[in-house]
Order: C-alpha cells, then sequence, then structure tokens
C-alpha cells in the first residue's frame, strides 16, 4: 500500500498532466513522466482518469463554436444552447431526483430548446450571439417577427445555421424535426406552406424528419435533392459531391432541375425518371455528376459513420490517410502524411474528432510514427 | 494490432466511475475514504489486467471494490451501523445499483457544462480560453493578465475539478474543499487582486 495519500497522488498527476499540455515537452520530460506513472500503478491510474477528463473537457468546444470573443458564456448560460433538448432534460430529470436545484434550473429555463425564431429572437436581443448555432434572419423576417412570432412561421421563416470547425450543434425546426450539424457545417432552413426546404451549403447535418405527409422535407445540395417524409438521414456535401446515409426510413434521391416535391413513397418507376431513386434504412449512396452508387452497409457500418454527433469519430479497419482526412475536416491543424508507407497503416478504434493530440500520441505509441509539428500541420512520417 | 491497455482501461474501467461512486457511497459509511477506495481499486484492477484483461471489466472493478471494502473492515475492525459487522451488505449485484444508461451527447454535455460552472470564476476562464479558445499557456495568461504559474495552477485545479464533478452523482457531497485544491484557487485569485465579474 502507497503512503501517498489519494489527494498528494492527483495533484502530482494534476501537474504532470498540465506540464505536458502546456509546455515544450522534451525526451527527458516525457522519460520522467514515464518513471512517475512506472513507479506506482496508483500514479498511473490518477493520470490516465485525469487526462480521460481533461480530454473530454474539449467538448467544451461543441458549446462555445461560434461565441465570438474570448470570454467564457456567464455561468448557467448553457441553457440556450440547442443540446439542452427536452429528451436530454428529461434524462437529467431522472438521475434519481438528485441533482435538485441545479438541474431545475438547467431544465426550468430551457425547455424553449433553440427552435429557429427563438434563435432569431435571442440573437437580436442579446449583445453578443454566443451559442453554437448563429442564425441569421432577413431584415424582412425581422419585420414579420415583430408584427408577431406565431404569425412569422406560418408564413415562412428563413434561417442560416452554421457551425466552426469541431463544432457540432443540434438545432430544432419549428415542425418538431431536429437538424445536428457537423464540423464546419452551412444550412439553409425555409419552411413554408408546401415544403421544407433545407439548402446544405457545406459540411454535412443528421435529419430527423417529424412526420408531415403534406409538407416533403427537401435537402439540396449541390444538383441533387434528398427528400424525405419521416425518417433519419445524414446528407455530407463535397462540392458537388454528396453522401446520403438512411438510418431510418426511406428517401429519394433526385436530381435538383427535378422540381416535383413529390413524398418519397412512390415507387422508382413511377417517379417518372431514371435520375430519381430511392433509398432505404442501411442505404449509404455517393452521388456526383457520374451517377448515383448505392450501397447496403449493415446497422453497425452506419452507426460507426453517424457517430459524429457525439463528438467520436470510429474507424473500423481504415487506413491512416482516411483517418487523418476524417481528423482533418475537425481540426485546424491538419495531419499530413509524406511517407506512403504510412498512410497504409490500418486503423481500428474510436476517438474523439476534437482531440487531434491524443490521436497522434496513440499513433506514437503504437506505430513506428513520428510527429513533428510545424505551422498548424502536423507532419507524420516513419520512424 | 492488441488495443493499448491505456484505451482498454479508460473505455472499460474508467467509464464507470459514476456508478462505482455511487455503490460505494451508498455501502461504505466514511465518506472521506471513497476517493481512495476507488483509486485503489483502479490500482488492482490495472495490475490484474496487465496479466490478463478480465472479461467482464465492470464486474471485475465492483467485485475488486468490494473485497477492498471487506479488507478495510476486517483490518480496521470498523463497525458502522449499517456494517452491523458482517460483510454481507457488500454483496450487491452490480445492475441492482443502476441500470446503465447509455449517456446521450445532450446528457453528457449538460454534465459537463454544469461541471465546469462549479468551477470558479477564474479557474473557469482559464480552463475556458484554454480548452476552447485553444490558447498557449502563456496567452491566457497574457490575455488575463496572470502569471504563467498561476494559469498553470488553475489548469491543474481545473483538471481535478472537472474529472469530480462530472463523475459523482450529486446524492454524494463533494470532497472536502481543501481535499480539491479550492482553498488554493481562491488564494491565487486574491493574490492577484482579480475578482470575477460575477
Amino acid at each position: 500500500m502507497s503512503t501517498e495519500s489519494t489527494q498528494a497522488i492527483e495533484e502530482a498527476a494534476s501537474a504532470w498532466l498540465i506540464r505536458r499540455d502546456s509546455r515544450v515537452w522534451t525526451p527527458a520530460d516525457e522519460a520522467r513522466l514515464q518513471a512517475w506513472l512506472d513507479a506506482s500503478s496508483l500514479h498511473r491510474v490518477a493520470f490516465w482518469r485525469l487526462e480521460m477528463a481533461w480530454e473530454e473537457s474539449a467538448r467544451l468546444k461543441a458549446l462555445g463554436a461560434g461565441i465570438a470573443g474570448h470570454q467564457a458564456p456567464p455561468r448557467g448560460e448553457w441553457n440556450l444552447t440547442p443540446f439542452f433538448d427536452s429528451s436530454d432534460q428529461k434524462v437529467a430529470l431522472d438521475e434519481e431526483g438528485a441533482s435538485g436545484v441545479e438541474t431545475d434550473e438547467l431544465c426550468d429555463t430551457s425547455h424553449g430548446i433553440l427552435e429557429g425564431p427563438s434563435v432569431a429572437r435571442e440573437s437580436a436581443a442579446r449583445k453578443r450571439a454566443w451559442f453554437s448555432v448563429t442564425a441569421f434572419v432577413t431584415a424582412a423576417s425581422l419585420l414579420v417577427i415583430a408584427a408577431g412570432g406565431a404569425y412569422f412561421w406560418v408564413e415562412a421563416a428563413k434561417d442560416r445555421y452554421t457551425t466552426s470547425i469541431g463544432g457540432i450543434a443540434s438545432v430544432r425546426l419549428q415542425d418538431g424535426s431536429n437538424i445536428t450539424l457537423n464540423t464546419a457545417t452551412e444550412v439553409h432552413v425555409d419552411l413554408t406552406n408546401k415544403e421544407r426546404d433545407i439548402d446544405l451549403a457545406r459540411g454535412e447535418a443528421f435529419f430527423e424528419v417529424a412526420k408531415d405527409a403534406t409538407r416533403p422535407f427537401v435537402v439540396s445540395a449541390g444538383k441533387k435533392r434528398v427528400i424525405a417524409v419521416g425518417t433519419q438521414f445524414s446528407v455530407l456535401r463535397d462540392g458537388d459531391e454528396i453522401r446520403v446515409i438512411v438510418a431510418e426510413g426511406t428517401v429519394r434521391i433526385e436530381d435538383r432541375g427535378q422540381r416535383s416535391a413529390r413524398p418519397p413513397a412512390l415507387p422508382v418507376a413511377a417517379a417518372g425518371s431514371s435520375d430519381a431513386m430511392l433509398l432505404s434504412a442501411g442505404s449509404v449512396a455517393h452521388a456526383g455528376d457520374s451517377g448515383v452508387l448505392v450501397q447496403k452497409e449493415p446497422q453497425s457500418e452506419t452507426e460507426a459513420q453517424l457517430s459524429w454527433r457525439t463528438g467520436v469519430l470510429m474507424f473500423r479497419d481504415q487506413t491512416l490517410a482516411e483517418v487523418a482526412a476524417e481528423f482533418n475536416r475537425y481540426n485546424e491543424r491538419q495531419i499530413v502524411i509524406r511517407d506512403p508507407a504510412v498512410a497504409q497503416f490500418k486503423i481500428e478504434g474510436n476517438f474523439r474528432a476534437t482531440n487531434v493530440d491524443a490521436f497522434i500520441r496513440l499513433l506514437e505509441n503504437g506505430f513506428a510514427v513520428r510527429a513533428i509539428e510545424s505551422d498548424g500541420q502536423i507532419v507524420l512520417s516513419s520512424n | 494490432m492488441a488495443e493499448p491497455l491505456e484505451i482498454w482501461f479508460k473505455r472499460e474501467i474508467l467509464s464507470h466511475e459514476e456508478m462505482l461512486m455511487r455503490f460505494l457511497a451508498r455501502v461504505w459509511p466514511h465518506r472521506d475514504e471513497l476517493s481512495d477506495i476507488r483509486q485503489e481499486a483502479y490500482a488492482r484492477v490495472y495490475e490484474a489486467a496487465l496479466k490478463r484483461r478480465p472479461q467482464a471489466p465492470k464486474a471485475f472493478l465492483f467485485t475488486t471494490a468490494r473485497h477492498l471494502m471487506a479488507d478495510r473492515v476486517r483490518r480496521e475492525r470498523i463497525v458502522s451501523i449499517r456494517a452491523g459487522g458482517d460483510t454481507d451488505y457488500l454483496n450487491v449485484l452490480v445492475d441492482e445499483i443502476s441500470p446503465e444508461r447509455r449517456a446521450s451527447v445532450g446528457e453528457d454535455l449538460v454534465r459537463l457544462a454544469r461541471a465546469f460552472d462549479r468551477l470558479s470564476a477564474k479557474c473557469r476562464e482559464v480552463v475556458w480560453l484554454r480548452r476552447v479558445k485553444e490558447l498557449s499557456q502563456r496567452e491566457v495568461a497574457d490575455h488575463l493578465g496572470l502569471s504563467e504559474k498561476t494559469v498553470e495552477k488553475h489548469l491543474r485545479t481545473g483538471a481535478r475539478l472537472l474529472a469530480h464533478y462530472t463523475r459523482t452523482n450529486a446524492l454524494i457531497p463533494p470532497l472536502p474543499k481543501a481535499d480539491l485544491g479550492e482553498l488554493d484557487d481562491e488564494k491565487v485569485e486574491h493574490e492577484h487582486g482579480k475578482h470575477a465579474s460575477d
């Protein structure tokens, strides 16, 4: 049994952790850290525990994305972020009714999920919009808001939502649908009486569509339109190439020129065009100028591809080149692979999308790989 | 490639901390010993896993914690009202305690935001700049007019408190202030004569 107190060990562990994180870290430092870790299992588990929590704390970024300036948002104002939607509150309250005042505070004020109009109103009312989804409202819409929110919504609502690199955000639309925006994403929402028009200007988003047979839910991305009535699917846009993953229900994918917003229930033949295509749950479709390629994937595979919604990237037997490209979507600091042999390393595992440092450290520990960082680039080469 | 032990340990063992603490708080009468027992259990599981990783990691963790408590009862002849001198009460089935709840994105973030809000004003600001705005330690120090040393101290406290607050159910009272370095934290703030705006 160690004679050191738990507290003393924890203090020492936190000192190592922060020092490694914040300073020039030399091989000699690393050797001293390793010696400390090797000295006692209690040291090691204390260090891992703090390291894990510290890595998780980077997820505050998800709440901070889009917040201008350097100052942290005031305490308790998290409830303005779209993450605190009604379902989450229920979970929090279920916690043996325990969390007491804090929970109540959070929940009481947060049932106004970031609906389109409240985003707009909130941002107008506040000095600075700091939540992760920023909404921009046209001057015309603002006038209508002044006239009355409810009326405004029946007519039309044009909103723009964006996330910055590394940010993930969720928006509840007035019709009950939910959009989760992945890193560096921009969507425009235009709800009318006839159609729910979403324009994916860039990036990737996951759509949970509230059922409404009278108003098709249409996601436009580049030259394609993806149409649903009530279903769950994601669309990733890279220029005019798109990737659609259907988690639930059915969606139709067609060229943008076809302005018929028919619900997707029609079979392909009836849709009257060979360019329109029905996708069922488990489908992963790549669509571009050259046509549409559809693959059927087992659920575990589609789940892995949609895991970004939890801030985690899941890789199954993918090359380091693919993995690096994925990380680069979430981080300003870009991973560059100079060595073709290194690019072919196979990677498997779950990683925090924004914790590129932890990933690089693992690579260095697990493979003969050396990482050199300069000018916002992390260059990988064989050791 | 075999998964590194560190990754395995964090995912299979450390991820159960909240439930483990709830279990410990329920069966162990001495609150000030909870984190000792927890850390000892972690260390023992780690040592066992060095030789062979247990098939049922969560059950193994709880069993280990139970053995540790039984050892303490025997060794120190602790007889609490609850224990009544017999250790049967330690034999609680893991899954009785609470069904495993898969944390949703939102739930994790609520927990994190709430933990973050419990940090002292200055500590909160420092952690925000470092973790969210990704300023270097030097930049944080310049921005807030603190010494780098002070910034480092806040970060250390922040890491420890976030680990504690995000993993400990509100039923369990927070550890004594001194134990968490909060007093230090306040002292640091006063030293610099900076007062929180809120």
